[in-house]
């Protein structure tokens, strides 16, 4: 409250050019907190809702300016940049050059672990970014935890690993083995052998409603509630084997990619998709999702990469002769993307997407997987030969917030964390491709009733029709100019009739007032039988 | 008439108009006469009252107080009679009343008048003499002749004459005057009405017709009143529009403390109030205060006072005196009789049994042999001879007291027989009971039942050997094997249908036999059972007892009740031996369980086409056993050969795909046109996608088609072709799906298909109807944009927009609103007041910082 007090009385006075950039940069800030505009209330009627919405503003705009100063104030850290002098371009820094100029805590995220005997790894990291889990194509999982660089277990499964995915946390992580997929725990031991699903080629965990996400090789959508163990849903693409597969943060949808170009996108409660793109000529190679859930990135086999725009299903930008094994994007909106032994990370500046920085590994290496470490500036590298981390500066979310990930929590923040995710678990028919949607009206299944503008326009549009019908030419005496001119008008009219609206309100008036003159002139002695009114 | 009739009421008050003599209608003689005879006498009273008030009306008003009739002539009823017969008689009176009033009539019409009248008086006088009635009877009869009418109706206050109207004969207070001049007061009133004509100040005007005055009233009020409530208007307004109203500002919840309750005592009854004089008394408080010397004086004790408490004190010690003799007395007596008596009273009055716990102990222990007799013995169920007798006579029916008593009689067995919560060991009892009860029932229909059971059930199997005609089943060799399997069943279910019949020829006697033999009995070609039955307990003798028991024993088992429900079909064909080694398996040997499994299995193949709820058990067991043979025969060395071998293989395609993914180097132009012609094709496959999604979505609409035979008959119609209708109808029924394809979201990207099924499960996720104070769904849905959860929302702003409309304490008294001054100028205050809240929010702010960020 004080702070706002205080507020209050710096509007009042003439601002120094200092405090009113900042009062131009937390508008700006609190525009965002506001998640759009209010209702237009002028054209509410009801005075009692008017107030009452408008006070229920009020708060809402106490609230995103709060939030706005914390955010302004009391954030600790900034992003990180690259700053070139002259003619100095970004993607010419390589990662040598930045560990001169970091410091030794950031340059200590700078390595390669060559781990040649068990091929290329995938990567997946807990939503905190502590903990990073490595899948070998030839059976090696090693639960890593990033902070301390210690290696909390290593497991052999010696069979074919796809695919690695973590559960809402890092005691829990899938992986996707020859046969089945498996659950483990956090010491290696394993816990859950999912048969249902058969030889399973990508696993993705769905954080907020808690369900594993799995496609096999013959191209069936899985879906498992990871708490009480049902299978929610079973889908059958009927899209034939696809190993693409990425979740949407924004709202839980599943994007398959198939080798027809098409990406399709999933929800567990129905068998069709929702959308079915075609993004490229050729297979689709991988899809990558915006963390704010309306852009995708997809690249094709045809050595393009494209991205769209998911709110109206259009390509927003091409990028051309870049084929990507891997993609994906960061909390900042950085697009990394990896062929071969090379991974390039594209920025996005001034709305599209351009170089950013580019990294090179040695020669014959095969990168696997690509994936930025949330809140650090660090992007990792599964490939052939191992992993390996590089900084990208200003990947990764400066601030994190303890209620939704916390790095440095404590088994007793994590436990209680647990608890809360599971009780603010969604179901899965809230999956849907606009979740600020739900709660709102249902949308009309049709259009309920034309307006009356349509209803005078069609109307017209009849009555032109009618006069211009041609009168046959009638003979005997009734092609006489009067009953032509009678019969066009009968026409118009039979025309008219066709077009409820006013009309019946005044059939009403009219009855009403028949018989009331009825009343009036009837004679004295039939009156008594009059209706009355 | 009724102009007159009016005139003649009104004739009391008004002076003025009540002039000279009236002449009523012209009726004729007779009519005259006989109401002049019965008016008499009636209206005698009135009439002289009348001549007391105004003299010069004579006694015309006797006649025009009857209410006659109106003759027909004069209702004017139907039109039938000519209107200037009225002429005669209709007005004459009033118009010359008129004249004879105003003064500024002409004399010559008066002086003919005049005459008239004195040519009437005669007449009159004459008929008087002759009838010896009154004049007033006989004055309007020489009304026949013509009259002069200038007025077509008569004159009153709605109907003004002309001169009236047209200004000439304005009525002055002179007019009114002119008569009294010389009357004693004349000048007096002279006087007023001058000085009241100088006086325009106080000049009264005439009241407004009343609608204006009406209007002007309601003016005046509708100002009072909105004055009134337009006071309210803000407060009412002030209390809508708060986002919550509080009733929790006056709570008065009394006394908190001890000490506060007790200041407020007021001594009510008589010894409060003595207490209290004590108490307040100011002597003793001062005595208290001083040294406490003169508490001895104030002390002091009546004379009387010590005397009455002696006595009481005496009193008391005499009452206990005797009371003590009294029980040594009866200590003394010896008669037993006498105790016994005196113990059963106090038995009997139950409250010894309060006092003593030994008695209520044995009072307990009585009770329950009670109940115990009762149970046993059911004794108060109607089962008496006396009960039997009065249900059997019907006498229960007909006598009260029969029915009371039997209904008595049935109460107490239902409270003795009734399970007491508080015995822990009575309820297993009764179970036990209940238990011995059903097996008596089942003892006792074992012979004869069962057997016709077993024999059915075997005939049964055999009828039903159908092959099954499809699937592993149907493979011919399977088929003869089944045949073979049949005909040996089937032999040996004859054998035992023999059996059967033997045993129920041979009577019961059989089966009281093994049960007294206590061992076991086998029937029928059970050779090899033997052995394997040696394992079996002794506790299962039930149904040991003999076969056909054990066909039945599904009642009894549990744990295997289903296995040998599948298996029944399956018995006749010789494998009761394995259901029982089945037992035997599942009882001791868990090791050989899987073997006895797969036989099982392997004996009901039949059974598995029939009975299809089982299938899916059998179906798991069966595959088990295979696996596990499996896992004996193999080893775990196979298995790691041949996982290593399927790994190599996966390696190799490891490899294979690493080796294929291309790298740096740029593809050929040939392979970029390749890919581009493969392009194309996948173009094509996702419109046809599309076309067929849409016309799943939104279905085309059928073709218009004759049914064949109808409409075609001849040439004509064939080239008419499909009716104009129908074509019309399908037109329309395309145009709407065209507009319906338009405006689908994915009518103009061509890349994309974007479905429209409706989710029926993400439906309960909306509202079907806006939420009640909503008009617009815009704003309603503005205004749901915000999470107002706390993980949203700083604390302070939380509480606000979680707050409910009405914040209330129990307890508190809503009373109704009461006037208070609001500045209108003054906004809303939605922050309630409470200067804690506010404190402990802020402590919270520095915590939530992380919150509120990155939402």
């Amino acid at each position: 409250m004080e702070v706002a007090l205080e507020d209050n009385n710096l509007m009042e006075n003439i601002l120094p050019p200092d405090e009113q950039e900042i009062d131009v940069e937390l508008e700006a800030k609190e525009k965002k907190y506001l998640r759009g505009e209010g209702a237009n209330l002028e054209s509410l009627k009801d005075k009692k809702l008017k107030t009452q919405l408008a006070s229920r503003e009020k708060l809402y705009g106490k609230s995103a300016k709060a939030a706005a100063k914390i955010e302004k104030w009391l954030l600790p850290a900034s992003a990180g940049y690259l700053e070139t002098d002259g003619l100095e371009k970004t993607w010419r820094i390589k990662q040598t050059d930045i560990a001169k100029e970091v410091d030794i805590l950031s340059s200590r995220n700078q390595y390669d672990i060559v781990l040649p005997d068990f091929g290329p790894y995938k990567l997946d990291f807990t939503a905190s970014g502590r903990h990073m889990l490595a899948g070998g194509r030839k059976g090696h999982l090693a639960l890593v935890d990033m902070m301390n660089m210690n290696l909390i277990r290593e497991i052999h499964v010696r069979e074919t690993v796809r695919d690695v995915a973590f559960l809402h946390n890092d005691q829990f992580f899938a992986a996707a083995q020859k046969k089945y997929a498996y659950i483990y725990g956090r010491d290696g031991t394993e816990l859950h052998c999912l048969k249902e699903r058969g030889p399973v080629a990508r696993l993705r965990f769905l954080k907020n409603h808690f369900l594993l996400a799995s496609v096999n090789k013959i191209g069936q959508l899985h879906y498992q509630d990871v708490t009480y163990g049902d299978m929610v849903a079973s889908i059958r693409t009927g899209k034939g084997r696809t190993d693409v597969m990425e979740v949407n943060p924004y709202n839980g949808v599943v994007a398959l990619g198939h080798s027809g170009g098409t990406v399709t996108m999933w929800k567990p409660t129905s068998q069709a998709p929702l959308v079915q793109m075609q993004c490229h000529p050729g297979p689709v190679s991988s899809v990558a999702f915006h963390p704010n859930g309306h852009l995708m990135a997809t690249s094709g086999k045809e050595r393009k990469v494209k991205i769209w725009d998911l709110r109206k299903f259009e390509e927003v930008q091409t990028i051309h002769g870049f084929h990507a094994k891997t993609l994906s994007f960061s909390q900042k909106g950085l697009l990394a993307a990896g062929t071969g032994s090379f991974v390039q990370v594209l920025g996005d500046g001034s709305g599209n997407y351009s170089r950013y920085m580019s990294h090179s590994m040695v020669k014959g290496y095969q990168v696997e997987k690509v994936m930025f470490r949330p809140y650090e500036d660090v992007l990792g590298i599964g490939h052939s030969m191992g992993w390996s981390s590089v900084l990208i500066p200003g990947s990764g979310e400066p601030n994190f917030d303890s209620w939704v990930a916390n790095p440095f929590e404590t088994s007793k923040q994590r436990r209680e964390k647990e608890v809360h995710l599971l009780l603010d678990k969604l179901p899965p028919e809230t999956i849907m491709l606009d979740p600020s949607k739900i709660g709102a009206m249902r949308p009309s299944r049709r259009k309920d009733k034309p307006t009356r503008g349509e209803i005078e326009a069609e109307k017209e549009v009849a009555v032109e029709a009618a006069k211009g019908v041609e009168m046959k030419k009638k003979t005997k005496g009734r092609n006489k100019p009067s009953k032509r001119t009678k019969k066009k008008k009968e026409m118009v009219e039979n025309a008219k009739k066709t077009f409820p609206g006013e009309e019946q309100g005044n059939v009403a008036g009219k009855k009403r007032r028949i018989g009331e003159v009825d009343a009036a002139e009837l004679p004295a002695s039939l009156k008594r039988f009059a209706r009355k009114n | 008439m009724g102009g007159l009739k009016r005139k003649s009421s009104s004739s009391a008050k008004s002076v003025a108009k009540s002039k000279k003599k009236k002449k009523g209608p012209h009726l004729p003689n007779s009519i005259l006469k006989v109401i002049a005879d019965q008016k008499r006498p009636l209206n005698s009273d009135e009439e002289e009252e009348e001549d007391e008030i105004d003299s010069d009306d004579e006694h015309g008003g006797d006649l025009y107080e009857y209410e006659e009739g109106v003759p027909e002539e004069e209702s004017r009823k139907n039109n039938r009679y000519d209107r200037h017969d009225n002429y005669d008689y209709e007005l004459p009176d009033d118009f010359e009343d008129e004249n004879v009033e105003s003064e500024d009539d002409d004399f010559d019409g008066g002086n003919s008048e005049n005459d008239d009248d004195d040519d009437d008086d005669r007449h009159t006088r004459m008929l008087q003499s002759l009838t010896g009635m009154p004049s007033a009877a006989f004055q309007g009869e020489s009304k026949s002749k013509p009259v002069l009418f200038t007025e077509a109706y008569p004159e009153g206050e709605f109907n003004p004459t002309r001169d009236v109207l047209e200004g000439k004969n304005v009525l002055t207070e002179e007019d009114f005057l002119a008569p009294l001049e010389g009357k004693p007061g004349y000048h007096k009133t002279s006087k007023q009405i001058a000085r009241m004509r100088k006086d325009t100040k106080h000049v009264v005007h005439a009241p407004l017709p009343k609608p204006q005055r009406e209007r002007l009233e309601r003016k005046a009020v509708i100002g009072l009143v909105d004055g009134e409530f337009s006071k309210w208007v803000h407060l009412v307004k002030k209390n809508r529009e708060a986002p919550t109203v509080y009733f929790n500002q006056e709570v008065d919840l009394g006394y908190s403390t001890v000490g506060a309750i007790a200041s407020e005592f007021q001594p009510r009854t008589e010894f409060e109030k003595k207490m209290a004089s004590l108490l307040n008394d100011s002597e003793v408080s001062e005595a208290h205060r001083d040294d406490g010397a003169r508490l001895l004086e104030l002390n002091e004790v009546s004379m009387e006072d010590h005397i009455k408490k002696r006595d009481h004190i005496a009193k008391i010690r005499n009452l206990l005196f005797r009371h003590e003799a009294k029980s040594k007395r009866i200590k003394k007596i010896k008669s037993k009789t006498y105790h016994r008596l005196k113990n059963k009273d106090l038995k009997k009055s139950s409250l010894g049994a309060l006092m003593d716990p030994e008695m209520a102990k044995e009072e307990a222990m009585r009770q329950e042999a009670k109940r115990v007799e009762e149970r046993l013995t059911l004794k108060h169920r109607n089962t008496g001879k006396w009960a039997k007798r009065m249900v059997r006579l019907g006498l229960n029916a007909k006598y009260d007291a029969t029915r009371a008593a039997i209904a008595e009689q049935l109460q107490m067995n239902a409270n003795l027989s009734r399970k007491m919560h508080s015995m822990g060991d009575g309820s297993s009892s009764d179970e036990s009971d209940d238990e011995e009860g059903l097996n008596d029932g089942s003892d006792e229909d074992t012979p004869s039942r069962l057997i016709a059971k077993a024999k059915e059930k075997t005939l049964k199997t055999m009828e039903d050997d159908e092959v099954p005609n499809a699937g592993l089943m149907s493979l011919p060799f399977m088929a003869r094997a089944m045949k073979k399997k049949n005909e040996e069943a089937n032999e040996e279910a004859k054998r035992a249908l023999e059996e059967y019949e033997e045993w129920e020829n041979s009577g019961g006697e059989n089966s009281k036999k093994p049960v007294s033999v206590s061992g076991r009995r086998v029937f029928g070609a059970t050779a090899k059972v033997e052995a394997p039955k040696e394992s079996k307990k002794d506790s299962d003798n039930f149904y040991d007892n003999s076969d056909s028991d054990n066909d039945m024993a599904g009642v009894e088992d549990n744990d295997m009740e289903d296995v040998r429900d599948n298996a029944s079909p399956a018995r006749n064909t010789g494998t009761i031996t394995e259901t029982e080694k089945f037992d035997d398996a599942a009882g001791n040997q868990a090791s050989k369980t899987t073997f006895d499994v797969a036989m099982f299995a392997s004996g009901s193949w039949k059974k598995m086409t029939s009975c299809k709820n089982t299938e899916s058990k059998k179906e798991s067991k069966k595959t088990r056993a295979p696996i596990s043979q499996s896992q004996d025969k193999k080893g775990s060395r196979d298995e790691e050969s041949e996982d290593s071998e399927s790994e190599a293989e996966e390696m190799v395609d490891g490899v294979l795909a690493s080796a294929s993914k291309e790298t740096f180097e740029i593809p050929s132009q040939a392979e970029l046109i390749n890919r581009a012609f493969a392009g194309d094709d996948v173009l094509d496959e996702f419109e046809k996608d599309k076309e067929e999604v849409l016309n799943q979505e939104v279905p085309k609409p059928e073709k218009p088609v004759l049914l064949p035979g109808w409409g075609d008959w001849s040439n004509v119609q064939r080239k008419r072709g499909i009716s104009k209708r129908m074509v019309m109808e399908h037109e329309a029924e395309e145009k709407e799906r065209k507009q319906k394809l338009k405006t689908r979201k994915d009518a103009r990207l061509k890349h994309v298909i974007i479905s429209e099924k409706v989710d029926k499960r993400a439906e309960k996720l909306h509202t079907t109807t806006l939420p009640f104070p909503h008009t617009s769904k815009e704003a309603f849905e503005h205004s749901m944009r915000m999470p107002i959860g706390p993980e949203f929302n700083p604390s302070t702003v939380v509480s606000e927009l979680n707050r409910p409309e009405v914040v209330k304490k129990t307890g508190v008294i809503i009373k109704p609103v009461k006037f208070e001054e609001v500045n209108p100028n003054d906004e809303v205050d939605d922050e309630h007041p409470r200067n804690h809240q506010k404190q402990r929010s802020k402590k919270k702010t520095g915590k939530r910082q992380g919150k509120v960020k990155s939402k």
